[in-house]
C-alpha cells in the first residue's frame, strides 16, 4: 500500500493482505540499503496467520519516494510517524541489522503500543569501515559487492538458495546498487546511543544471531541481548543477511516469539 | 547486472547451488527422482502453496536436482535466478507469454534459429501476439519497429545461420529508451564466452541441451532474470506489476524486486503449462556444465584452427566465422567475445549443392547431424537435409547458399578434424573434373 509520510509517497508491503490496523501489526524494518523484499518469506506468513504486517521502504529507498534520512535518530521518528499514519494499534517491531537500531529509536515513542521487539542479525551498535563508506559514495554497487562477500553465510556463497533456482546474492546486490547505501552506512557509523537505548527499554526482547556473522558477529549480538534481557536464538549455516539466507529458521524464530507475546 | 557469486566460473561451475547432503555426504549431485514432498504439517503445505515460504510442492514446478541446476546457471550468467524447461523452445515460448497477451506486440531479429522463427511468426500469432521481424543491428529498423505495444526485443547473440552478432549494449539501449526489456537466446554463445547481463540484456534464454551439456544426451532449457529491468518504471508489463488474483492479488515486482520475472514464470507457467524439466535430465547436464569452462576454451581453440585451416583450402570457396575480419559483425565479435566467437563456422565447397552432398557423405568421423554444440564435430548441409525443399533462389534469400556447409566444431584432436575434412574435400573436388 501506499501511504503519505511527511508529504511523500510510502510504499509499505503488507504480506499480501489488506492492512487492517486493528490486528497485531508486525512491523518489519530493513537494513541498510535493502527494502521491504527482504522480509518477503517472513512477511506473508504473518499476513496471513491473523496478523497485519507493515513493511516499509524507507525514504529514498527502492518504491518510496522522498530524500533519505541522514541518522537513526530520524529514522525511528519517521517510522513512529509512518505508525501513525497507519493508525497501527499493536505493534511487534522486527528489525534487520540497521533496522534494530531504529527500532531502538522507535521502540521507546510507541509507549504501551508496543508489544516486542526482535532484533534480527542485529548489534547495539554498528561500526562501519571508512573505506567501505567512501566506495559505497562513488559506487553503491561496489560497496554492496564488499558486503555481500561478507554478508551471506559459506553456503550462499557456494549457491545455495532458500527459495529454488534463485541467487540472494545477485537479488541482495541489485536492491543495495539502487539504494542509498552510502547515507545508511553513515548512519550506523554515527549512532552511539543503542546500548543507552537498549538498557532504557522493558520490552519483551528478542535477538536472533547467526553463526557466521562477520558483520555484526554472534558475541556484540549477545551484547545487546544482555542489554536487552532478551530471549537469544542463533541460526548456524548463515550469515548476516539471515531474513533472505535463512528465511525458514529466521522465520520460525520470529513467530514463536511474536505468537507468545501477542496473548 | 546481477553478479550471483564471488567465484571463478570454473569452481561455479562444480560446486554453485549443492554441497554435500547432511544425511549421507554425496558429494555428487543426488538425482531427486520424486513427483511430491512431504509437507511437515497442514500449515506448513498450506504455507508453501501461498509462496509464504521456499521450498518445494510437486516436481511440475520445482524438484531440488533442477533447483541446482538453475541456481549453477544463475550463477554462471550473473543473474538473480534461473528456471529450467523442458526444452530451449519452451523456454522461448514461456518467456514470450509471460511478458505479451493478446493485442501485445515482439520485435524480433531476423537472423534467428527457424523454429523460434516459426514461434514468433505463427504460433504466437494464433495467440494475438504479433512480432516485427528487423536487422537487429540495423539501429533505424530497430527503432522504427518498436510499437506502443511492444513488451520486448528478442535476438540471438550469435544468429543462425549467418552468424553475425547482436550487438547487444547498443540494442538495450534502444529497448531501455522504449521501456521495454531485451531478451537474448544465448545458446551458442554460453556464460563462458559472453556475459550478456554485463552488455544490457535484461533475459537469456539457453537451450542447454548444446554447448552447456555437452555431451548429447539431454534436451533442456533455461531462462535466466538479469534481475536489473527496472519493471515498475515504465508499467509496461502488467504481469509482472498488476495483482495476480491467483495468488491473493500478488504483485511479483512488489513483492520479489530482482527475481519478479522468474517468480512470476514459477508461479503461473510451470504450474498452468507444465514444461518441466525432469530430475535426471538436469543431473545430466549438471555432469556436462562441471567441464563448460574447460570445453568452450578447447571448442573456440578448434574452431579457430578449423577456419584457418579452410581458408587455405583452394576446394573450399567461403569460410564465415564472426572472428574473421570480412564477417558483417567481425568488430562486435570482438568487442563482446573477447575470447573467441563460439565454435559455429560455416563455409562454402566447390560442387555447389552436389559439392555439399558429396563432402558429407565423405565424412568418416564428424557426424551428419541436425544438431549443435556436442562435444564431437557435427556438420550439415542445409541444400541436402533441413532446407531440402527449397530451390536455389528461395534458399539464397534466407541466407543459404547451396554449397554452404554448417560445421558445429567438437573437442576432439584438432588433427583429426582436419584429416576427416580433406576426406570429404576430395569427395567434393572429385565432381569438379
Amino acid at each position: 500500500m501506499i501511504i503519505n509520510v511527511g508529504g511523500n509517497e510510502t510504499f509499505v508491503a503488507t504480506g499480501g493482505q489488506a492492512f487492517d490496523p486493528k490486528k497485531p501489526t508486525v512491523v518489519f524494518v530493513h537494513g541498510s540499503g535493502l527494502d521491504h523484499r527482504c522480509w518477503a518469506l517472513q512477511s506473508r506468513w504473518f499476513a496471513f496467520h491473523g496478523y497485519s504486517v507493515f513493511a516499509p521502504d524507507f525514504p529514498g529507498h527502492s518504491l518510496s519516494k522522498g530524500e533519505p534520512l541522514l541518522s537513526i535518530e530520524e529514522m525511528g521518528e519517521w517510522l513512529v510517524e509512518a505508525l501513525v499514519v497507519a493508525g497501527v494499534e499493536s505493534i511487534h517491531l522486527v528489525g534487520h541489522s540497521m533496522g534494530f537500531l531504529i527500532v531502538l529509536e522507535s521502540a521507546s515513542l510507541l509507549g504501551d503500543r508496543l508489544k516486542s521487539i526482535t532484533a534480527v542479525a542485529s548489534a547495539a551498535a554498528i561500526p562501519v569501515n571508512e573505506e567501505l563508506i567512501s566506495t559505497a559514495e562513488t559506487s553503491a554497487t561496489n560497496a554492496a559487492d564488499l558486503m555481500l562477500r561478507w554478508g551471506f553465510g559459506s553456503h550462499t556463497q557456494l549457491g545455495s538458495s532458500a527459495v529454488p533456482g534463485m541467487q540472494p546474492i545477485a537479488i541482495g546486490r541489485q536492491i543495495m546498487s539502487d539504494n542509498p547505501l552510502a547515507i545508511d552506512l553513515k548512519a550506523c557509523r554515527d549512532y552511539s546511543a543503542g546500548k543507552s537505548r537498549a538498557e532504557s527499554l522493558s520490552y519483551p526482547a528478542n535477538v536472533i544471531l547467526a553463526d557466521e556473522d562477520k558483520m555484526t558477529p554472534c558475541n556484540f549480538g549477545l551484547e545487546l541481548a544482555s542489554s536487552l534481557n532478551a530471549n537469544v536464538s542463533t541460526i548456524k549455516n548463515s550469515g548476516h543477511m539471515l531474513p533472505m539466507e535463512s528465511p525458514k529458521r529466521t522465520l520460525d524464530a520470529i513467530k514463536s516469539f511474536v505468537i507468545k507475546n501477542s496473548n | 547486472m546481477g553478479k550471483s557469486s564471488f567465484l571463478g566460473p570454473e569452481t561455479i561451475a562444480l560446486y554453485s547451488g549443492y554441497q554435500p547432503d547432511p544425511l549421507y555426504g554425496s558429494r555428487a549431485t543426488p538425482i531427486y527422482q520424486t513427483t511430491s514432498y512431504a509437507f511437515e504439517t497442514v500449515d506448513e503445505g498450506a504455507s508453501l502453496f501461498n509462496i509464504e515460504k521456499g521450498g518445494h510442492i510437486y516436481s511440475r514446478i520445482t524438484n531440488p536436482t533442477v533447483a541446482i541446476l538453475e541456481q549453477r546457471i544463475a550463477a554462471l550468467e550473473g543473474g538473480s535466478g534461473t528456471v529450467c524447461t523442458a526444452s530451449g523452445m519452451s523456454a522461448l515460448f514461456v518467456t514470450f507469454i509471460t511478458l505479451c497477451s493478446a493485442g501485445d506486440h515482439i520485435v524480433s531479429a531476423t537472423q534467428i534459429y527457424g523454429s523460434t522463427a516459426t514461434l514468433l511468426r505463427h504460433t504466437l500469432k494464433r495467440l494475438g501476439i504479433d512480432c516485427t521481424f528487423v536487422p537487429i543491428n540495423d539501429e533505424v529498423a530497430l527503432k522504427g519497429a518498436i510499437q506502443k505495444n511492444t513488451k520486448l526485443v528478442f535476438c540471438e547473440s550469435i544468429g543462425n545461420p549467418g552468424l553475425e552478432v547482436s550487438d547487444l549494449p547498443a540494442i538495450a539501449d534502444i529497448a531501455h529508451e522504449n521501456g521495454i526489456p531485451v531478451v537474448v537466446d544465448a545458446t551458442f554463445a554460453t556464460p563462458s564466452l559472453c556475459k550478456s547481463f554485463e552488455h544490457g540484456v535484461d533475459i537469456v534464454v539457453h537451450s542447454v541441451t548444446k554447448w552447456m551439456g555437452g555431451h548429447g544426451v539431454a534436451i533442456g532449457g533455461a531462462i535466466v532474470d538479469g534481475g536489473s529491468f527496472d519493471w515498475g518504471k515504465h508499467g509496461k508489463h502488467p504481469t509482472i506489476t498488476e495483482p495476480y488474483d491467483p495468488f491473493h492479488g500478488i504483485s511479483f515486482w512488489e513483492e520479489y524486486g530482482p527475481s519478479a520475472f522468474v517468480m512470476r514464470i514459477r508461479a503461473e507457467s510451470m504450474r498452468d503449462l507444465g514444461p518441466s524439466m525432469s530430475p535426471h535430465t538436469a543431473f545430466l547436464l549438471l555432469q556436462g556444465i562441471e567441464t563448460l569452462e574447460l570445453r568452450m576454451q578447447k571448442h573456440v581453440e578448434n574452431a579457430k584452427k578449423l577456419t584457418q585451416w579452410l581458408l587455405k583450402q583452394e576446394l573450399v570457396t567461403w569460410v564465415n566465422h564472426p572472428d574473421l575480419p570480412d564477417n558483417p559483425t567481425h568488430s562486435i565479435a570482438e568487442r563482446l567475445f573477447p575470447y573467441g566467437a563460439g565454435s559455429m563456422l560455416c563455409f562454402g565447397v566447390v560442387g555447389d549443392r552436389d559439392g555439399g552432398s558429396a563432402f558429407l557423405d565423405a565424412l568418416e568421423l564428424c557426424s551428419n547431424l541436425a544438431n549443435v554444440g556436442d562435444s564431437r564435430t557435427l556438420v550439415l548441409h542445409p541444400a541436402s537435409t533441413t532446407h531440402s525443399r527449397m530451390d536455389n533462389d528461395a534458399m539464397i534469400a534466407a541466407g543459404i547458399s547451396p554449397d554452404l556447409i554448417r560445421v558445429s566444431v567438437g573437442i576432439e584432436s584438432i588433427e583429426d578434424i582436419i584429416q576427416d575434412f580433406k576426406v570429404g574435400l576430395r569427395a567434393a573436388g572429385r565432381l569438379t573434373k
